[in-house]
């Protein structure tokens, strides 16, 4: 098995096939319209507006036969025989035969996906180009993403990890692992963190996971292990007591942190790289432009102007070229995670504008790229990136634990 | 104090980050009728665009717990506890990050139909989500209460002021900012 890289979009793992049930009846073609209309009306097909309202298939003799969608499968209350009163209506008058048909839960994400969809029943497709920002990847950029993802896996022994890369550089801006049950930023920054190294391996050959529609092997498969990572078990942080409760926090530190998700900490970093590279904040130079304005359409005139001197210092770097230069935010940026983000995390991603997220293993509790929700397609959102999946081989992960102890840890291999 | 109260403290803050050239959005959190924290955007100075007022007003109080030994099941004890006024409707972001901490209630002045988490693209404060159409058993917590359009005008009024200056700190082809124009 090969490192494999799948768009999100067009291919989500278990939402996508997912049907539900609906009541249908097979009608005659001339009365459709007046079904569609009647239908519509008393019982719209509120979380299906994917789904077409009826269905047509050629039989074997060649004659067109229609099926209509009369309700969903769980009425309004006042439903009888499982459907509702107009409807109940709709079936005497028309004398038509109720039958359970399934149709798809979710819209189609790709071409590949509808085309699977409309067998069951037809739906609609709007390819995802409508969404302006999407972008893919090229064959050539692969084995880099696979090494960005493998840096990633191994910075991640217990707990997420993210690692944000510059692809037109290959240059990594910024890694984290999760801090959110102990968090010391002069130890953990940027580094590992340990695990004993007794226990991965041994415990991996037992681990028993049911749930084998997620790719999953090695100590990422042990629910114990997963239930450490931030994104999963997103209030997993109230049981937990730190066993170092009694020191107290480093001035404006923290000694845990229920929000400081992999990837919170990642863009928490970025903006700390970036603040000190591109220094010279034109923000400042902006402000003092602005200052007439400001007072103008403000009761409260701005106390924190920059002083005179540094006024002309700062008009002086002022150009066109250094405000294109400095990087606004994680624009064209790409943020690798062990885990498929939360919905909080999948957020932060939308507000500090990067441009594709790779991760490795689905979120069935709280993944809000493709698991539980789909963030990325959301169109009132004022940015929208793409978001890839990346399979990784079992062997690797088999053979995993042992390598990153040896890279993360003091502690000689078992 | 009723909320408007509460809400003219969290839209002092919000006018403190338009005084700083910040998107005007601040928020208070109240303990027992009393204000224990406040916060205020700071998506420009941190150019962390998660730096958003409920941000910062958690991570003041996470500090002060920390400070004087709580843990997290203390602390977890105390957001149930605590209630959030806020300029506006909190982001997809915010609402999940105040899920997550298990606050419990919210009040907000204006919605935010771009990215809100409140209800108005999503719904992250009910705790029965409508995640049934995949037969996935919901096992968060209670969710919070919200209560929307507190003093909404006095804060979109903040926004139209920001907005006519123009985000010095936005991408350059977006959207003209007025000194460009001089």
């Amino acid at each position: 098995m090969a490192w494999e890289l799948i768009e999100v979009a067009g291919n989500l793992t278990s939402l996508q096939h997912s049907t539900v049930d609906v009541l249908a009846a097979k009608i005659e073609p001339h009365v459709a319209n007046a079904l569609i209309r009647q239908l519509n009306q008393v019982c719209p097909l509120e979380n299906l507006r994917h789904v077409k309202r009826v269905r047509r298939r050629i039989e074997c003799g060649g004659k067109p036969e229609l099926s209509i969608i009369l309700c969903l499968p769980f009425g309004p209350e006042n439903c009888k025989n499982g459907f509702s009163e107009h409807v109940q209506k709709v079936v005497e008058t028309y004398q038509l035969i109720p039958f359970i048909a399934k149709v798809a839960s979710c819209p189609a994400m790709s071409k590949e996906d509808w085309e699977e969809q409309c067998k069951l029943w037809p739906t609609s497709y709007h390819p995802p180009h409508d969404i302006d920002g999407a972008s893919g990847f090229k064959d050539e950029e692969l084995p880099s993403i696979f090494d960005c993802m493998r840096t990633a896996i191994q910075l991640s022994e217990v707990g997420n990890a993210a690692i944000i890369v510059d692809p037109s550089s290959m240059q990594i801006i910024s890694k984290a692992a999760d801090q959110i049950h102990q968090h010391d930023a002069s130890l953990k920054k940027n580094t590992c963190v340990r695990v004993e190294s007794d226990g991965v391996s041994s415990l991996a050959e037992t681990a028993e996971d049911n749930d084998r529609k997620f790719l999953l092997s090695s100590s990422h498969v042990r629910n114990d292990l997963k239930m450490e990572v931030s994104c999963i078990n997103l209030w997993g942080w109230k049981k937990h007591r730190s066993s170092e409760q009694k020191r107290l926090p480093s001035e404006g530190g923290f000694l845990w942190h229920p929000l400081r998700h992999a990837a919170i900490v990642a863009i928490e970093n970025a903006a700390e790289r970036d603040k000190m590279l591109f220094h010279t904040s034109t923000l400042s130079t902006t402000k003092l432009k602005l200052k007439g304005d400001m007072q103008a359409c403000s009761d409260n005139p701005p106390v924190n102007w920059p002083k005179d001197k540094e006024q002309s210092a700062h008009q002086e770097c002022w150009s066109d070229l250094s405000r294109r230069n400095m990087p606004y935010l994680c624009t064209g940026f790409d943020i690798y995670l062990v885990w498929e983000p939360c919905t909080m995390c999948a957020m932060s991603l939308v507000h500090q504008r990067f441009k594709r997220i790779f991760y490795a293993f689905p979120n069935p509790n709280a993944g809000a790229l493709g698991s539980v929700y789909r963030l990325h397609r959301e169109k009132s959102l004022n940015h929208h990136y793409s978001v890839f999946r990346i399979k990784v081989p079992e062997p690797y992960l088999n053979g995993r634990s042992d390598f990153s102890n040896k890279c993360c840890s003091d502690s000689a291999p078992p | 104090m009723a909320a408007t109260g509460f809400m003219e403290l969290a839209l002092d803050q919000a006018k403190l980050a338009l005084d700083n050239l910040e998107v005007p959005v601040g928020c208070v959190i109240v303990e027992n009728g009393k204000v224990i924290s406040s916060g205020s955007n700071k998506t420009n100075a941190t150019r962390n665009a998660t730096r958003h007022a409920e941000m910062e007003a958690i991570d003041v109080l996470l500090r002060e717990w920390q400070s004087i030994g709580l843990d997290q099941p203390l602390v977890a004890e105390k957001f149930a506890g605590c209630d959030l006024y806020v300029t506006c409707e909190p982001c997809i972001m915010c609402a999940s990050a105040l899920a997550i901490l298990g606050i419990r209630e919210v009040y907000f002045g204006c919605a935010n139909d771009k990215f809100g988490g409140c209800g108005s693209v999503m719904s992250l404060h009910e705790s029965s989500s409508s995640d049934d159409l995949t037969g996935r058993q919901d096992t968060r917590p209670r969710g919070f209460k919200c209560t929307g359009g507190i003093m909404a005008e006095e804060a979109v009024a903040l926004f139209r002021n920001f907005y006519e200056q123009g985000n010095p700190n936005a991408p350059k082809p977006h959207r003209p900012v007025r000194v460009d124009q001089q």
